[in-house]
Protein backbone atom coordinates (compact mmCIF):
# COMPACT_ATOMS: atom_id res chain seq x y z
CA UNK A 1 0.00 0.00 0.00
CA UNK A 2 2.57 2.37 0.95
CA UNK A 3 4.26 1.35 -1.96
CA UNK A 4 1.45 2.10 -4.25
CA UNK A 5 0.94 5.85 -2.42
CA UNK A 6 4.67 6.70 -3.39
CA UNK A 7 3.86 5.42 -7.19
CA UNK A 8 1.07 7.64 -7.24
CA UNK A 9 2.75 10.73 -5.91
CA UNK A 10 6.05 9.95 -7.50
CA UNK A 11 4.29 9.73 -11.02
CA UNK A 12 1.41 12.34 -10.79
CA UNK A 13 4.40 14.88 -9.96
CA UNK A 14 5.24 14.44 -13.76
CA UNK A 15 2.01 15.42 -15.20
CA UNK A 16 2.24 18.72 -13.29
CA UNK A 17 5.79 19.67 -14.80
CA UNK A 18 6.85 20.98 -18.28
CA UNK A 19 9.01 19.40 -20.80
CA UNK A 20 11.92 20.71 -20.13
CA UNK A 21 11.43 19.59 -15.80
CA UNK A 22 9.84 16.17 -16.71
CA UNK A 23 13.37 15.22 -18.32
CA UNK A 24 15.15 16.93 -15.46
CA UNK A 25 12.91 14.86 -13.25
CA UNK A 26 13.46 11.78 -14.61
CA UNK A 27 17.04 11.89 -15.15
CA UNK A 28 16.88 12.57 -11.06
CA UNK A 29 14.99 9.63 -10.68
CA UNK A 30 17.24 7.72 -13.13
CA UNK A 31 20.25 8.93 -10.58
CA UNK A 32 18.63 7.83 -7.80
CA UNK A 33 17.96 4.46 -9.28
CA UNK A 34 21.69 3.79 -9.85
CA UNK A 35 22.63 5.44 -6.62
CA UNK A 36 20.28 2.58 -5.06
CA UNK A 37 22.28 0.04 -6.37
CA UNK A 38 25.39 1.47 -6.03
CA UNK A 39 25.53 1.79 -2.69
CA UNK A 40 24.34 -2.02 -2.24
CA UNK A 41 27.02 -2.49 -3.85
CA UNK A 42 29.60 -0.41 -2.14
CA UNK A 43 27.67 1.02 0.84
CA UNK A 44 26.20 -2.35 2.18
CA UNK A 45 28.71 -4.97 0.49
CA UNK A 46 32.06 -2.68 0.76
CA UNK A 47 33.33 -2.97 -2.80
CA UNK A 48 34.80 -0.63 -4.81
CA UNK A 49 33.55 -0.80 -8.52
CA UNK A 50 34.02 1.81 -11.35
CA UNK A 51 31.78 -0.43 -13.81
CA UNK A 52 28.30 0.51 -12.37
CA UNK A 53 27.54 3.10 -15.20
CA UNK A 54 29.49 1.31 -17.41
CA UNK A 55 26.84 -1.96 -17.10
CA UNK A 56 24.06 1.09 -17.10
CA UNK A 57 25.79 1.46 -20.80
CA UNK A 58 25.85 -1.96 -21.73
CA UNK A 59 21.84 -2.39 -20.85
CA UNK A 60 20.83 0.80 -22.57
CA UNK A 61 22.86 0.06 -25.51
CA UNK A 62 22.41 -4.10 -25.63
CA UNK A 63 18.31 -2.89 -25.51
CA UNK A 64 18.84 -1.06 -28.28
CA UNK A 65 20.66 -3.57 -30.83
CA UNK A 66 18.46 -5.96 -29.56
CA UNK A 67 15.50 -3.97 -30.56
CA UNK A 68 16.11 -2.54 -33.94
CA UNK A 69 18.98 -3.95 -35.57
CA UNK A 70 18.27 -7.61 -34.60
CA UNK A 71 14.68 -7.20 -34.10
CA UNK A 72 13.98 -9.10 -31.32
CA UNK A 73 10.87 -8.68 -29.30
CA UNK A 74 11.26 -6.04 -26.34
CA UNK A 75 10.31 -8.20 -23.38
CA UNK A 76 13.03 -11.07 -25.32
CA UNK A 77 15.16 -8.15 -25.44
CA UNK A 78 14.94 -7.06 -22.19
CA UNK A 79 15.57 -10.60 -21.08
CA UNK A 80 18.71 -10.45 -23.29
CA UNK A 81 20.53 -7.24 -22.14
CA UNK A 82 19.77 -8.69 -18.36
CA UNK A 83 21.76 -11.76 -19.11
CA UNK A 84 24.50 -9.71 -20.88
CA UNK A 85 25.06 -7.69 -18.30
CA UNK A 86 24.99 -10.80 -15.66
CA UNK A 87 27.42 -12.38 -18.33
CA UNK A 88 29.85 -9.77 -18.14
CA UNK A 89 29.70 -9.01 -14.55
CA UNK A 90 30.28 -12.59 -13.91
CA UNK A 91 33.44 -12.38 -16.16
CA UNK A 92 34.72 -10.05 -14.19
CA UNK A 93 34.10 -10.52 -10.76
CA UNK A 94 34.66 -14.31 -10.42
CA UNK A 95 38.68 -13.65 -10.66
CA UNK A 96 39.01 -10.31 -8.93
CA UNK A 97 37.04 -11.34 -6.26
CA UNK A 98 39.15 -14.22 -5.56
CA UNK A 99 41.64 -12.46 -3.41
CA UNK A 100 41.53 -9.58 -0.67
CA UNK A 101 42.23 -5.98 -1.17
CA UNK A 102 40.78 -3.98 -4.53
CA UNK A 103 41.70 -6.04 -7.54
CA UNK A 104 37.49 -5.03 -8.91
CA UNK A 105 38.15 -1.69 -8.10
CA UNK A 106 40.89 -1.93 -11.19
CA UNK A 107 39.16 -4.54 -13.14
CA UNK A 108 36.12 -2.97 -13.28
CA UNK A 109 38.11 0.62 -13.97
CA UNK A 110 39.77 -1.45 -16.79
CA UNK A 111 36.27 -2.83 -17.82
CA UNK A 112 34.62 1.14 -17.83
CA UNK A 113 37.83 2.39 -19.69
CA UNK A 114 36.89 -0.73 -22.20
CA UNK A 115 33.80 -0.47 -22.67
CA UNK A 116 33.82 3.41 -24.08
CA UNK A 117 36.77 2.75 -26.63
CA UNK A 118 33.94 -0.76 -27.47
CA UNK A 119 31.50 1.73 -28.46
CA UNK A 120 33.67 4.40 -30.34
CA UNK A 121 35.25 0.90 -32.33
CA UNK A 122 32.14 -0.93 -32.91
CA UNK A 123 31.62 0.08 -36.29
CA UNK A 124 27.76 -0.58 -37.49
CA UNK A 125 26.68 -2.26 -34.53
CA UNK A 126 27.11 0.26 -31.89
CA UNK A 127 27.14 3.26 -34.66
CA UNK A 128 30.46 4.70 -33.36
CA UNK A 129 31.19 7.55 -32.14
CA UNK A 130 27.63 9.24 -32.89
CA UNK A 131 25.95 6.22 -31.21
CA UNK A 132 22.33 5.17 -32.23
CA UNK A 133 19.40 7.42 -32.59
CA UNK A 134 16.25 8.02 -34.05
CA UNK A 135 14.38 4.79 -32.65
CA UNK A 136 11.38 5.10 -30.49
CA UNK A 137 10.06 2.75 -28.28
CA UNK A 138 7.48 -0.21 -29.64
CA UNK A 139 4.06 0.17 -28.67
CA UNK A 140 3.09 -1.68 -25.66
CA UNK A 141 0.07 -3.61 -25.92
CA UNK A 142 -1.04 -0.94 -28.42
CA UNK A 143 -0.19 2.32 -26.32
CA UNK A 144 2.58 4.40 -27.36
CA UNK A 145 4.17 5.61 -23.93
CA UNK A 146 5.69 9.32 -23.80
CA UNK A 147 5.67 12.10 -21.96
CA UNK A 148 4.79 11.95 -17.89
CA UNK A 149 3.57 8.20 -18.92
CA UNK A 150 7.11 7.07 -19.82
CA UNK A 151 8.06 8.99 -16.65
CA UNK A 152 5.42 6.56 -14.42
CA UNK A 153 7.32 4.10 -16.25
CA UNK A 154 10.83 5.30 -14.68
CA UNK A 155 9.08 5.76 -11.01
CA UNK A 156 8.09 1.89 -11.65
CA UNK A 157 11.55 0.46 -12.29
CA UNK A 158 12.77 2.80 -9.28
CA UNK A 159 10.01 1.79 -7.26
CA UNK A 160 10.85 -2.13 -7.88
CA UNK A 161 15.06 -1.20 -7.74
CA UNK A 162 14.37 -0.09 -4.46
CA UNK A 163 11.82 -3.15 -3.11
CA UNK A 164 14.51 -5.95 -4.68
CA UNK A 165 17.25 -3.94 -2.66
CA UNK A 166 15.40 -3.15 0.82
CA UNK A 167 14.06 -7.42 0.23
CA UNK A 168 18.07 -8.52 0.22
CA UNK A 169 19.10 -5.89 2.41
CA UNK A 170 17.09 -7.13 5.12
CA UNK A 171 17.31 -11.21 3.67
CA UNK A 172 20.24 -12.90 5.00
CA UNK A 173 22.21 -12.44 1.83
CA UNK A 174 22.43 -8.25 3.55
CA UNK A 175 23.45 -9.57 6.67
CA UNK A 176 26.21 -11.77 5.10
CA UNK A 177 27.47 -8.70 2.86
CA UNK A 178 27.52 -6.56 6.17
CA UNK A 179 29.26 -8.85 7.77
CA UNK A 180 31.56 -9.34 4.57
CA UNK A 181 31.93 -5.52 4.69
CA UNK A 182 33.49 -5.08 8.29
CA UNK A 183 34.87 -8.31 8.57
CA UNK A 184 36.04 -10.90 6.09
CA UNK A 185 37.73 -13.29 8.50
CA UNK A 186 34.68 -13.45 11.15
CA UNK A 187 32.27 -13.99 7.95
CA UNK A 188 34.16 -16.66 6.64
CA UNK A 189 34.63 -17.99 10.10
CA UNK A 190 30.58 -17.71 10.12
CA UNK A 191 30.28 -20.17 7.36
CA UNK A 192 29.51 -17.32 4.71
CA UNK A 193 31.06 -17.89 1.42
CA UNK A 194 32.97 -14.72 1.22
CA UNK A 195 33.85 -14.73 -2.57
CA UNK A 196 30.51 -15.94 -3.57
CA UNK A 197 28.55 -13.47 -1.40
CA UNK A 198 30.88 -10.82 -3.29
CA UNK A 199 30.32 -12.23 -6.94
CA UNK A 200 26.46 -12.35 -6.05
CA UNK A 201 26.51 -8.88 -5.08
CA UNK A 202 27.92 -7.62 -7.29
CA UNK A 203 26.45 -9.39 -10.13
CA UNK A 204 22.88 -8.48 -8.90
CA UNK A 205 23.47 -4.23 -9.06
CA UNK A 206 25.12 -4.33 -12.17
CA UNK A 207 22.28 -6.60 -13.64
CA UNK A 208 19.54 -3.45 -11.90
CA UNK A 209 21.98 -0.66 -13.57
CA UNK A 210 21.56 -2.55 -16.77
CA UNK A 211 17.82 -2.33 -16.22
CA UNK A 212 18.03 0.97 -15.32
CA UNK A 213 20.14 1.70 -18.75
CA UNK A 214 17.23 0.12 -20.52
CA UNK A 215 14.98 2.59 -19.41
CA UNK A 216 17.00 5.54 -19.64
CA UNK A 217 18.03 3.90 -23.64
CA UNK A 218 14.10 5.84 -24.24
CA UNK A 219 14.16 9.07 -22.19
CA UNK A 220 16.70 10.82 -24.40
CA UNK A 221 15.83 8.23 -27.46
CA UNK A 222 20.15 8.24 -28.30
CA UNK A 223 22.82 5.91 -27.13
CA UNK A 224 26.33 7.56 -27.31
CA UNK A 225 29.27 7.04 -25.78
CA UNK A 226 30.45 10.32 -24.07
CA UNK A 227 27.32 9.38 -22.10
CA UNK A 228 28.35 6.35 -20.10
CA UNK A 229 32.35 8.11 -19.72
CA UNK A 230 34.10 7.22 -16.59
CA UNK A 231 33.38 10.44 -14.91
CA UNK A 232 29.89 9.56 -14.25
CA UNK A 233 31.32 6.32 -12.36
CA UNK A 234 33.48 8.79 -9.92
CA UNK A 235 29.93 10.90 -9.35
CA UNK A 236 28.04 8.13 -8.54
CA UNK A 237 30.57 6.99 -5.68
CA UNK A 238 30.69 10.83 -4.31
CA UNK A 239 26.93 10.70 -4.06
CA UNK A 240 27.06 7.48 -1.95
CA UNK A 241 29.56 8.99 -0.12
CA UNK A 242 28.29 12.50 0.26
CA UNK A 243 24.54 11.33 0.90
CA UNK A 244 25.77 8.58 3.52
CA UNK A 245 26.87 5.06 2.21
CA UNK A 246 25.01 1.60 3.59
CA UNK A 247 21.68 3.48 3.83
CA UNK A 248 19.06 3.62 0.88
CA UNK A 249 17.95 6.73 1.94
CA UNK A 250 21.11 8.76 2.25
CA UNK A 251 22.27 7.14 -1.49
CA UNK A 252 19.15 8.74 -2.86
CA UNK A 253 19.67 12.26 -0.70
CA UNK A 254 23.37 12.47 -2.22
CA UNK A 255 22.09 11.49 -5.58
CA UNK A 256 19.33 14.43 -5.96
CA UNK A 257 21.61 16.65 -4.73
CA UNK A 258 24.65 15.80 -6.27
CA UNK A 259 22.45 15.98 -9.54
CA UNK A 260 20.70 18.90 -8.63
CA UNK A 261 23.73 20.87 -7.62
CA UNK A 262 25.42 21.60 -11.11
CA UNK A 263 22.09 23.77 -11.81
CA UNK A 264 22.74 25.70 -8.85
CA UNK A 265 26.08 26.09 -8.96
CA UNK A 266 26.51 26.62 -13.23
CA UNK A 267 26.23 30.60 -12.81
CA UNK A 268 28.79 30.39 -9.97
CA UNK A 269 31.81 27.82 -10.99
CA UNK A 270 30.65 26.81 -14.88
CA UNK A 271 31.09 23.63 -15.85
CA UNK A 272 33.88 22.95 -12.93
CA UNK A 273 31.02 21.56 -10.54
CA UNK A 274 32.96 18.47 -10.44
CA UNK A 275 35.80 20.63 -8.22
CA UNK A 276 33.08 20.80 -5.90
CA UNK A 277 32.00 17.40 -5.47
CA UNK A 278 35.30 16.32 -5.17
CA UNK A 279 35.60 18.65 -2.25
CA UNK A 280 32.49 17.67 -0.80
CA UNK A 281 33.43 13.66 -1.17
CA UNK A 282 36.76 14.42 0.68
CA UNK A 283 34.98 16.84 3.24
CA UNK A 284 32.63 13.96 4.09
CA UNK A 285 34.93 11.33 4.82
CA UNK A 286 37.58 13.40 6.90
CA UNK A 287 34.39 15.29 8.71
CA UNK A 288 31.65 13.55 8.53
CA UNK A 289 32.12 9.74 6.99
CA UNK A 290 28.37 8.89 7.84
CA UNK A 291 27.32 11.26 5.06
CA UNK A 292 24.38 13.69 4.77
CA UNK A 293 22.07 10.68 6.20
CA UNK A 294 24.59 10.95 9.18
CA UNK A 295 23.89 14.46 10.64
CA UNK A 296 20.18 14.15 9.90
CA UNK A 297 20.56 11.15 12.44
CA UNK A 298 22.27 13.86 15.10
CA UNK A 299 20.46 16.42 14.61
CA UNK A 300 16.82 14.97 14.61
CA UNK A 301 17.70 12.94 18.16
CA UNK B 1 63.46 -8.19 -38.44
CA UNK B 2 64.31 -4.88 -38.29
CA UNK B 3 60.91 -4.08 -37.82
CA UNK B 4 60.66 -6.59 -34.98
CA UNK B 5 63.54 -4.86 -33.20
CA UNK B 6 61.97 -1.24 -33.59
CA UNK B 7 59.19 -2.98 -31.93
CA UNK B 8 61.39 -4.49 -29.28
CA UNK B 9 62.97 -0.83 -28.11
CA UNK B 10 59.55 0.63 -28.40
CA UNK B 11 58.00 -1.99 -26.13
CA UNK B 12 60.87 -1.64 -23.73
CA UNK B 13 60.70 1.84 -23.36
CA UNK B 14 56.88 1.69 -22.39
CA UNK B 15 56.98 -0.80 -20.36
CA UNK B 16 59.81 1.50 -18.50
CA UNK B 17 57.10 3.94 -18.11
CA UNK B 18 54.19 1.06 -16.67
CA UNK B 19 57.08 -0.06 -14.18
CA UNK B 20 57.54 3.40 -12.91
CA UNK B 21 53.69 3.61 -12.59
CA UNK B 22 53.86 -0.01 -11.22
CA UNK B 23 56.56 1.23 -8.71
CA UNK B 24 54.89 4.25 -7.44
CA UNK B 25 52.05 2.05 -6.57
CA UNK B 26 54.56 -0.63 -4.61
CA UNK B 27 56.12 2.40 -2.57
CA UNK B 28 52.85 3.11 -1.38
CA UNK B 29 51.57 -0.29 -1.07
CA UNK B 30 54.27 -1.96 0.54
CA UNK B 31 53.83 0.00 3.81
CA UNK B 32 50.37 1.17 4.29
CA UNK B 33 48.39 -0.96 2.08
CA UNK B 34 46.67 1.84 0.70
CA UNK B 35 46.20 1.35 -3.47
CA UNK B 36 46.47 5.00 -4.51
CA UNK B 37 44.68 5.22 -7.69
CA UNK B 38 45.71 9.02 -7.73
CA UNK B 39 49.12 7.78 -9.17
CA UNK B 40 47.78 8.56 -12.93
CA UNK B 41 46.59 11.65 -11.94
CA UNK B 42 50.16 12.47 -10.42
CA UNK B 43 52.11 11.48 -13.57
CA UNK B 44 49.35 13.75 -15.69
CA UNK B 45 50.28 17.03 -13.79
CA UNK B 46 54.18 15.97 -14.12
CA UNK B 47 53.31 16.14 -17.49
CA UNK B 48 51.74 19.29 -17.03
CA UNK B 49 54.68 20.76 -14.92
CA UNK B 50 57.20 19.87 -18.18
CA UNK B 51 55.40 21.88 -20.51
CA UNK B 52 55.01 25.05 -18.07
CA UNK B 53 58.86 24.63 -16.82
CA UNK B 54 60.05 22.93 -20.66
CA UNK B 55 58.37 24.69 -23.30
CA UNK B 56 56.80 27.50 -22.23
CA UNK B 57 59.71 29.00 -19.96
CA UNK B 58 62.20 26.48 -21.54
CA UNK B 59 64.39 25.67 -18.99
CA UNK B 60 67.27 23.12 -19.48
CA UNK B 61 66.08 19.56 -19.79
CA UNK B 62 67.67 18.52 -16.22
CA UNK B 63 66.91 21.93 -14.66
CA UNK B 64 63.48 21.44 -15.31
CA UNK B 65 62.93 18.13 -14.73
CA UNK B 66 64.86 18.94 -11.39
CA UNK B 67 62.32 21.26 -10.51
CA UNK B 68 58.80 19.60 -11.55
CA UNK B 69 59.89 15.97 -9.68
CA UNK B 70 61.10 17.85 -6.10
CA UNK B 71 57.46 19.71 -6.96
CA UNK B 72 55.76 16.05 -6.96
CA UNK B 73 57.56 15.33 -3.81
CA UNK B 74 55.59 17.87 -2.44
CA UNK B 75 52.30 17.00 -3.85
CA UNK B 76 53.17 13.57 -2.69
CA UNK B 77 53.83 14.71 0.68
CA UNK B 78 50.79 17.36 0.82
CA UNK B 79 48.22 14.18 -0.61
CA UNK B 80 49.26 12.58 2.43
CA UNK B 81 48.95 14.87 5.09
CA UNK B 82 45.19 15.92 3.43
CA UNK B 83 44.20 12.99 2.88
CA UNK B 84 46.08 9.57 4.16
CA UNK B 85 47.18 11.25 7.90
CA UNK B 86 44.11 12.12 9.49
CA UNK B 87 42.40 9.05 8.82
CA UNK B 88 45.05 6.51 9.78
CA UNK B 89 45.60 8.69 12.69
CA UNK B 90 41.96 8.01 13.64
CA UNK B 91 42.24 4.28 13.26
CA UNK B 92 39.54 4.36 10.24
CA UNK B 93 39.24 1.21 7.86
CA UNK B 94 41.96 1.03 5.54
CA UNK B 95 38.83 1.91 2.87
CA UNK B 96 38.47 5.17 3.61
CA UNK B 97 41.89 6.52 2.82
CA UNK B 98 41.78 4.96 -0.21
CA UNK B 99 38.59 6.86 -1.36
CA UNK B 100 40.27 9.99 0.04
CA UNK B 101 42.29 9.87 -2.80
CA UNK B 102 40.12 9.27 -5.11
CA UNK B 103 38.86 12.44 -4.28
CA UNK B 104 41.90 13.72 -4.29
CA UNK B 105 42.60 12.63 -8.04
CA UNK B 106 39.24 14.38 -9.20
CA UNK B 107 40.34 17.75 -7.44
CA UNK B 108 43.73 17.49 -8.80
CA UNK B 109 42.23 16.62 -12.27
CA UNK B 110 39.88 19.41 -12.27
CA UNK B 111 42.38 21.67 -10.74
CA UNK B 112 45.04 20.80 -14.29
CA UNK B 113 41.72 21.42 -16.38
CA UNK B 114 40.74 25.00 -15.22
CA UNK B 115 43.86 26.27 -15.38
CA UNK B 116 44.93 25.36 -18.68
CA UNK B 117 43.82 25.08 -22.08
CA UNK B 118 42.02 21.64 -22.91
CA UNK B 119 44.02 21.03 -26.04
CA UNK B 120 47.18 18.31 -26.20
CA UNK B 121 50.23 20.39 -24.96
CA UNK B 122 53.52 19.82 -26.34
CA UNK B 123 56.69 18.64 -24.26
CA UNK B 124 59.84 18.66 -25.83
CA UNK B 125 61.93 15.87 -25.97
CA UNK B 126 65.29 15.56 -23.81
CA UNK B 127 67.25 15.09 -26.97
CA UNK B 128 66.62 13.99 -30.19
CA UNK B 129 63.48 12.12 -31.05
CA UNK B 130 65.31 8.81 -31.52
CA UNK B 131 67.27 9.05 -28.63
CA UNK B 132 64.09 9.70 -26.52
CA UNK B 133 63.48 5.72 -26.01
CA UNK B 134 66.78 4.96 -24.93
CA UNK B 135 66.26 7.84 -22.48
CA UNK B 136 63.31 6.30 -20.95
CA UNK B 137 65.25 3.01 -20.78
CA UNK B 138 67.90 4.45 -19.20
CA UNK B 139 66.85 6.73 -16.69
CA UNK B 140 64.55 3.99 -15.83
CA UNK B 141 67.34 1.34 -15.01
CA UNK B 142 68.51 4.35 -13.02
CA UNK B 143 65.78 4.49 -10.85
CA UNK B 144 65.22 0.96 -10.42
CA UNK B 145 68.65 0.26 -9.52
CA UNK B 146 68.78 2.89 -7.24
CA UNK B 147 65.22 2.18 -5.25
CA UNK B 148 66.74 -1.60 -5.17
CA UNK B 149 70.12 -0.90 -3.77
CA UNK B 150 68.11 1.20 -1.06
CA UNK B 151 65.63 -1.26 0.13
CA UNK B 152 68.31 -4.23 0.10
CA UNK B 153 71.51 -2.14 1.18
CA UNK B 154 70.02 0.57 3.71
CA UNK B 155 68.78 0.69 6.93
CA UNK B 156 66.44 3.02 6.06
CA UNK B 157 65.11 0.93 3.15
CA UNK B 158 65.25 -2.10 5.71
CA UNK B 159 62.75 -0.31 8.09
CA UNK B 160 60.97 -0.11 5.19
CA UNK B 161 60.46 -3.19 4.72
CA UNK B 162 60.16 -3.99 8.30
CA UNK B 163 56.98 -1.67 8.26
CA UNK B 164 55.73 -3.66 5.06
CA UNK B 165 56.17 -6.69 6.85
CA UNK B 166 54.44 -6.13 10.41
CA UNK B 167 52.99 -2.74 11.07
CA UNK B 168 52.48 -3.34 15.10
CA UNK B 169 56.49 -4.82 15.26
CA UNK B 170 58.24 -2.24 13.41
CA UNK B 171 56.38 0.45 15.43
CA UNK B 172 57.75 -1.09 18.60
CA UNK B 173 60.98 -1.26 17.30
CA UNK B 174 61.78 2.31 17.01
CA UNK B 175 60.66 3.04 13.28
CA UNK B 176 58.36 6.07 12.62
CA UNK B 177 55.28 4.84 11.21
CA UNK B 178 53.97 8.45 10.19
CA UNK B 179 57.41 9.76 8.41
CA UNK B 180 58.05 6.09 6.65
CA UNK B 181 54.38 6.91 5.32
CA UNK B 182 55.12 10.56 4.38
CA UNK B 183 58.57 9.32 2.61
CA UNK B 184 56.25 6.52 0.87
CA UNK B 185 53.78 9.14 -0.53
CA UNK B 186 56.95 11.60 -1.56
CA UNK B 187 58.39 9.11 -3.21
CA UNK B 188 55.67 7.48 -4.77
CA UNK B 189 54.19 11.00 -6.82
CA UNK B 190 58.36 12.11 -7.82
CA UNK B 191 58.16 8.49 -9.23
CA UNK B 192 54.44 8.41 -11.06
CA UNK B 193 55.64 12.01 -12.04
CA UNK B 194 59.27 10.63 -13.75
CA UNK B 195 56.69 8.58 -15.48
CA UNK B 196 54.64 10.98 -16.69
CA UNK B 197 57.33 13.51 -17.66
CA UNK B 198 59.05 10.94 -19.71
CA UNK B 199 56.00 9.91 -21.56
CA UNK B 200 54.90 13.12 -22.18
CA UNK B 201 56.84 13.76 -25.20
CA UNK B 202 55.15 11.23 -27.02
CA UNK B 203 51.39 11.73 -25.87
CA UNK B 204 51.24 15.18 -24.63
CA UNK B 205 50.10 16.40 -21.72
CA UNK B 206 46.61 16.17 -21.58
CA UNK B 207 43.88 16.19 -18.21
CA UNK B 208 42.81 12.64 -19.12
CA UNK B 209 45.92 10.99 -19.62
CA UNK B 210 46.22 9.91 -16.03
CA UNK B 211 43.46 7.02 -16.03
CA UNK B 212 45.16 4.81 -18.74
CA UNK B 213 48.45 5.05 -16.96
CA UNK B 214 46.61 4.24 -13.70
CA UNK B 215 45.39 0.99 -15.21
CA UNK B 216 48.31 -0.16 -17.16
CA UNK B 217 50.69 0.54 -14.04
CA UNK B 218 48.48 -1.08 -11.88
CA UNK B 219 48.09 -4.27 -14.36
CA UNK B 220 52.15 -4.22 -14.26
CA UNK B 221 51.78 -4.35 -10.57
CA UNK B 222 49.46 -7.31 -10.36
CA UNK B 223 51.34 -9.27 -13.19
CA UNK B 224 55.07 -8.69 -11.53
CA UNK B 225 53.78 -8.86 -7.92
CA UNK B 226 53.29 -6.22 -4.72
CA UNK B 227 56.66 -8.19 -3.15
CA UNK B 228 59.38 -6.98 -4.84
CA UNK B 229 60.40 -4.05 -6.70
CA UNK B 230 62.15 -5.85 -9.75
CA UNK B 231 58.52 -7.01 -10.55
CA UNK B 232 56.76 -3.63 -10.91
CA UNK B 233 59.82 -3.66 -13.79
CA UNK B 234 59.15 -7.04 -15.06
CA UNK B 235 55.04 -6.58 -14.99
CA UNK B 236 55.79 -3.52 -16.99
CA UNK B 237 57.83 -5.28 -19.54
CA UNK B 238 55.59 -8.05 -20.19
CA UNK B 239 52.55 -5.74 -20.44
CA UNK B 240 53.96 -3.58 -22.78
CA UNK B 241 55.22 -6.71 -25.51
CA UNK B 242 52.02 -8.13 -24.91
CA UNK B 243 50.09 -4.65 -26.46
CA UNK B 244 52.76 -3.82 -28.82
CA UNK B 245 52.83 -7.59 -30.60
CA UNK B 246 48.91 -7.28 -29.92
CA UNK B 247 48.65 -4.08 -32.04
CA UNK B 248 51.14 -5.28 -34.85
CA UNK B 249 49.95 -8.29 -35.48
CA UNK B 250 46.51 -9.25 -34.43
CA UNK B 251 43.79 -7.98 -37.09
CA UNK B 252 41.82 -5.73 -34.03
CA UNK B 253 41.25 -1.82 -34.00
CA UNK B 254 44.34 0.02 -32.40
CA UNK B 255 41.80 0.89 -29.91
CA UNK B 256 41.17 -2.40 -28.74
CA UNK B 257 44.66 -2.53 -27.24
CA UNK B 258 43.11 -0.89 -23.85
CA UNK B 259 41.77 -4.25 -23.74
CA UNK B 260 45.00 -5.91 -23.68
CA UNK B 261 45.51 -4.87 -19.53
CA UNK B 262 41.80 -6.00 -19.07
CA UNK B 263 42.82 -9.34 -20.42
CA UNK B 264 45.96 -9.86 -18.47
CA UNK B 265 44.75 -8.71 -15.67
CA UNK B 266 41.70 -11.63 -15.49
CA UNK B 267 44.18 -14.25 -16.57
CA UNK B 268 46.77 -13.33 -13.93
CA UNK B 269 44.25 -13.09 -11.30
CA UNK B 270 42.95 -16.33 -12.19
CA UNK B 271 46.10 -18.30 -12.83
CA UNK B 272 48.71 -16.47 -10.97
CA UNK B 273 47.32 -14.28 -7.91
CA UNK B 274 50.51 -13.31 -6.37
CA UNK B 275 52.39 -12.71 -9.16
CA UNK B 276 55.44 -13.78 -11.21
CA UNK B 277 57.59 -12.64 -7.91
CA UNK B 278 57.56 -14.04 -4.43
CA UNK B 279 58.13 -12.02 -1.61
CA UNK B 280 61.19 -12.65 0.05
CA UNK B 281 61.16 -14.40 3.54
Amino acid sequence: MRWLAAFVALAAAAFFLGDYHNDVYRKMLLWVMLALGYNFLFGICGQIAFSHFAFYGIGAYSVVILLFQLNVPLPLAILLGVAVCVVVALAVAIPSTRLEGFYLALATLALAQLFVVVLNEGGAVTGGTGGIANYRLPPIFGFQLRGPWYTAVIVFVLLMTLWILIKLDRSWFGRACRAVRDNPEAAAAMGIDVARTKVIAFTVTSALAGVAGMTYAFVDNTVNPPIFGLDNAFLLLFMVIVGGSGRHAGAAIGAVLLFLLPFWLSPLVGHHHVLVFGVLMLAAILLQPKGLIGLWDRYSR
Amino acid sequence: MRDFLELAVSATASGCVYGLIALAYLLMIRPTGIINFAVGEWAMVAAFGGYVFLTKYELHYLLGMGIVLAFMLVVGWVSERIAVRPLVEKGTAILAPILALLGVLVITREIISISFPPDPLPVPYPFELQHQKYFIIGVTAVVFLGFWAFFEKTLWGKSFEAVALNRRAAALMGINLSRVTAFSFAGGAAVAGLGGLLVSPNISAHYLMGVPLAIQGFTALVIGGVGRVEGALIGGLLLAFAEQLTIRYAPIPSGFAQGVPLLFLMIFLIVRPTGLLRARA
